[in-house]
């Protein structure tokens, strides 16, 4: 149960040293395996209670363990913290670690956190090229083959469509590491709200009693539910190319189409190599075995009966021109489980009131729980909360709102992605061998820019405009905040889709405090 | 929480077991050295207690009515012991489903003396309801439970120190030998245990500790199993840790035994091995060094059906878990069950429990099991 050696030597000395009740060694490596807690997690939470019990006192700096790997830990002992960038770094650093940070700082990144999202709108919006990722369920180490696959922050521009916690063993460092990106890189990392970020859902699905475990209260899930009513319901993607950017990690010998334009579709493995395409014209397949994610694409491209409406994307407000302004390729709805018989405009999204606990009715709940389903119209959603919405539904809605496609998460495909609904709706799911039990692969979707001088809205993040478009952060392309006239008429047509494909993290990576995951079958 | 109750916990939580770390096991045999065959007893014996732990969960969540489940936990109440709602449901839909077939068989064979013999029984607690429930048709009927000697000896010192349980079951004197030192190994020692109903003196609970794996078509009965008596065999996750030989072999010791007097059987088990999910499944297990030799050779519901038509049963019929979940429990008891918890992972769920059968089957036309 104790892997390392330190383990078991910082256990050692935390049980001689703490007084006046012994613990023998043996309790504090059961207690380890039994609570799940990593030795230094433990290690820490007995300080903690400790200095709790104690304080304020005089006696409380002999408590604390003279070892080093011991001593880094009390939130006590940090300096004041106001998350300059430099404390930002090294929370990121910790957590990339999967070690929890301080309750301290973990109460100042969520307060900081929530000042920057009340600042969003209820849809943000964001530019191409996006890299889009469905559930996580804290599987922290397949959200760093995540990264490992889909390139790092900030030189990647992700959006997260919800889900982040529960189910997995390390929602915490998940979560926390993905919201220290989110203040330390704005533009860089978008975070939307997932049924699961929810006080109600936590309390049954884990997260919840990780806290607990890992701090021994339950401030920090506080702290985060806190943010969870803040996050933004969805986003919508502009600027999305009709064409991909080139593989950078396609090798010479991979195969490659001959004309790039013509991929609307292309499907890589972990390393990049292209497993598959799909051409534009006749979405027939180029290359490669056939990706059973993709399998149910065939058919009319998205968007070829041209949209009548040109006003801002998703706000279905008419204007004069066929074709969105500076979205030769449509607009992209991102949502973490689907649409609402309420909403029928993605302005109507816009206008509801966010800051609060998911409730169990109603548009905000359906946006969070919904799923597509082979049926027409509207259906009751097994789960309970949210419905079943059929291929008339998104097709409407895609064409109203000016969309050519919804991207969504929240329900579990073997395959990573499935595309539904000739290809007018696309499931994500990023949580590989999801619950260490189903033996799936996982996927993440890539948008390129629009490179064709066509033209890209400056990010605004809803209403207020915090953002400075990206200038400064990284973000790439000159030619943000100018719209340009010869995109009109443009064909809207799709953007094209680089999905990539990946399997769990490999044991022996998992980093150092990494228990074995154990799943629950029937026995 | 007692000293002893901790390796059950940690047998629960994984596979930390490898590295002779072992001491104060739930059995281990106490010595240094890897003993192969016994510390996979042991593991198997330890998958009674995880079941034991599921069942308690859907129990204290209001999924199961089983005033006797919290017996058979050594651990605190709290949230220890609680399941996730997936695994809630599995654990309710299975034993609603082997509850099903087993009043289904008590309703055809009533007014007649019955045996109902249930291998790997562990810490089941199904014996106990039906000697509790007040209904007319529990009567006549005896119970047989088989498994390890060690197992079947704590069973009876739970029922031994339980005044619930004594009020119950009274334990036949004359029949019950000083209960042996607890050994995994002893594999030749069989040990016999009878109890019987303080409400209804024609109803009987009999343990015997033995090792399935010496019941053979040739291998004498075991005490007080008739074979003139309408029997219903119970393989509840148990003949699927056997090898396909040695399952086969226990199932021909009861068709050699009963050839006549009707003979009937339910297997629960996993299947599907070879999807993603299944072999994530055994690889998940081996990592808790549990081994389902069969798993690999009755994949598919086809194959559990042939197993039983080969073993000479005439009526054969299965049902995944998800079906059962779908078929055999009503609207209104799914809107109650919904109700409990939530489900959300409803893909997971329909992944999860299609991977698991409920296989049942009949012969001898004394009696009738019910169709899908």
């Amino acid at each position: 149960m104790l892997g390392r050696k330190d383990d078991e030597k910082a256990l050692r000395q935390l049980a001689s040293s703490v007084e006046p009740v012994s613990l023998s060694l043996e309790i504090l490596q059961t207690a380890c395996a039994w609570v799940w807690v990593t030795p230094e997690a433990l290690i820490n939470f007995l300080i903690a209670s400790r200095q709790r019990a104690n304080a304020p006192g005089p006696c409380r700096r002999h408590l604390t363990p003279k070892s080093p790997a011991v001593a880094a830990q009390p939130a006590s002992r940090r300096p004041p913290l106001n998350l300059e960038m430099g404390d930002l770094d090294r929370a990121i650093a910790q957590l990339r670690a999967c070690r929890p940070i301080p309750e301290a700082e973990v109460r100042e990144l969520c307060h900081k956190a929530r000042e920057l999202l009340i600042e969003e709108g209820n849809v943000v919006t964001v530019n191409a090229p996006v890299t889009i990722c469905g559930d996580i369920h804290g599987q922290f180490h397949d959200l760093m083959e995540l990264f490992r696959v889909g390139g790092d922050v900030p030189d990647t521009n992700y959006l997260f469509m919800g889900d982040f916690v529960d189910r997995g063993f390390y929602s915490l460092e998940s979560f926390l590491l993905l919201l220290c990106l989110k203040v330390r890189y704005p533009d860089r990392m978008t975070l939307i709200r997932g049924n699961h970020e929810s006080r109600q859902i936590t309390t049954v699905y884990g997260f919840y009693d990780e806290c607990l475990r890992k701090y021994g209260s339950a401030n920090v899930w506080r702290y985060c539910c806190d943010v969870f009513d803040y996050l933004a319901l969805g986003a919508i993607v502009l600027g999305a190319s009709n064409t991909l950017s080139p593989n950078p990690d396609t090798s010479s010998e991979a195969p490659t189409i001959d004309e790039d334009s013509d991929v609307e579709i292309q499907v890589c493995n972990a390393d990049g190599q292209i497993m598959t395409q799909f051409s534009r014209q006749a979405r027939s397949r180029v290359h490669g075995r056939s990706p059973s994610g993709a399998a149910t694409t065939n058919g009319v491209a998205p968007g070829a009966g041209a949209p009548t409406n040109t006003g801002p994307p998703g706000s279905g407000a008419s204007g004069s021109s066929g074709g969105s302004i500076g979205n030769p390729a449509g607009a992209v709805l991102c949502v973490h489980g689907g649409l609402s018989p309420l909403i029928d405009v993605v302005d109507k999204i816009r206008l509801l009131d966010r800051k609060q606990e998911v409730p169990h009715e109603g548009a905000m709940c359906d946006l969070l729980w919904s799923d597509p389903d082979e049926i027409d119209g509207w259906g009751l959603s097994p789960r309970g909360a949210g419905f079943l919405f059929g291929a008339d539904i998104v097709k409407v809605f895609n064409h109203k709102n000016d969309l050519s496609l919804i991207a969504r998460a929240h329900q579990l495909v073997m395959e990573g992605f499935k595309e539904m609904f000739d290809a007018n709706i696309v499931t994500v799911w990023s949580a590989p061998n999801y619950c260490y039990r189903c033996g799936n692969v996982a996927a993440l979707l890539e948008l390129s820019e629009d490179e064709s001088g066509l033209g890209v809205f400056a990010r605004s993040n809803g209403e207020v405009g915090r953002s400075d478009g990206g200038v400064g952060s990284g973000g790439g392309g000159g030619s943000r905040g100018v719209l340009t006239e010869s995109s009109r008429g443009a064909v809207m047509s799709g953007p094209a889709r680089r999905y990539r494909v990946f399997q769990a993290a490999p044991q022996d990576s998992r980093g150092m405090p990494a228990k074995k995951p154990v799943a629950d079958y029937f026995l | 929480m007692s000293a002893s109750s901790i390796p059950n916990l940690l047998s629960l939580r994984g596979s930390r077991g490898g590295r002779g770390r072992t001491r104060g096991g739930r059995a281990g045999p106490g010595g240094p050295g890897p003993d192969a065959a016994a510390a996979h007893n042991a593991t198997i014996q330890a998958t009674d207690t995880d079941a034991a732990v599921s069942r308690l969960s859907a129990v204290e969540l209001g999924y199961l009515d089983d005033p006797f489940a919290r017996l058979f936990v050594q651990q605190p109440p709290g949230p220890s012991s609680r399941r996730l709602p997936i695994i809630n449901r599995g654990t309710y839909t299975r034993t609603t489903a082997i509850e099903n077939i087993v009043s289904h068989f008590l309703q055809t064979t009533q007014g007649q003396k019955r045996q109902i013999i249930s291998l790997g029984a562990g810490t089941d607690t199904r014996a106990l309801r039906l000697f509790a429930s007040t209904s007319p048709v529990i009567t006549d009927l005896a119970y047989h439970e088989l498994d390890f000697p060690a197992t079947v000896a704590q069973k009876l010192t739970t029922i031994r120190s339980s005044p619930q349980l004594q009020s119950i079951l009274t334990i036949t004197p004359n029949l019950s030998p000083p209960p042996p030192p607890p050994s995994p190994n002893s594999s030749q020692t069989t040990t016999t245990y009878q109890t019987t109903s303080t409400t209804n003196p024609t109803n009987t609970l009999t343990l015997h500790g033995i090792d399935l794996r010496s019941l053979t078509a040739t291998s004498p009965p075991l005490p007080s199993i008739t074979s003139t008596l309408p029997t219903l065999l119970i393989s509840e996750c148990c003949l699927c840790y056997l090898s396909p030989q040695e399952a086969a072999s226990v199932l021909s010791h009861f068709t050699t035994l009963i050839p006549a007097a009707g003979l009937g059987i339910i297997l629960y088990e996993p299947i599907k091995p070879q999807d993603p999910f299944g072999r994530m499944m055994v690889s998940n297990l081996a990592a808790r060094q549990i081994r389902m030799p069969t798993l690999e050779v009755y994949k598919q519901p086809e194959d559990q059906a042939a197993r039983l038509r080969d073993a000479g049963f005439e009526f054969v019929e299965t049902l995944t878990v998800d079906a059962a979940w779908e078929r055999w429990v009503d609207a209104e008891e799914k809107e109650r069950v919904d109700a409990l918890e939530g489900l959300d992972e409803v893909e997971e769920w329909v992944l999860l429990a299609g991977h698991y059968i409920v296989a049942w089957a009949w012969k001898g036309g004394k009696f009738e099991l019910p169709g899908t």
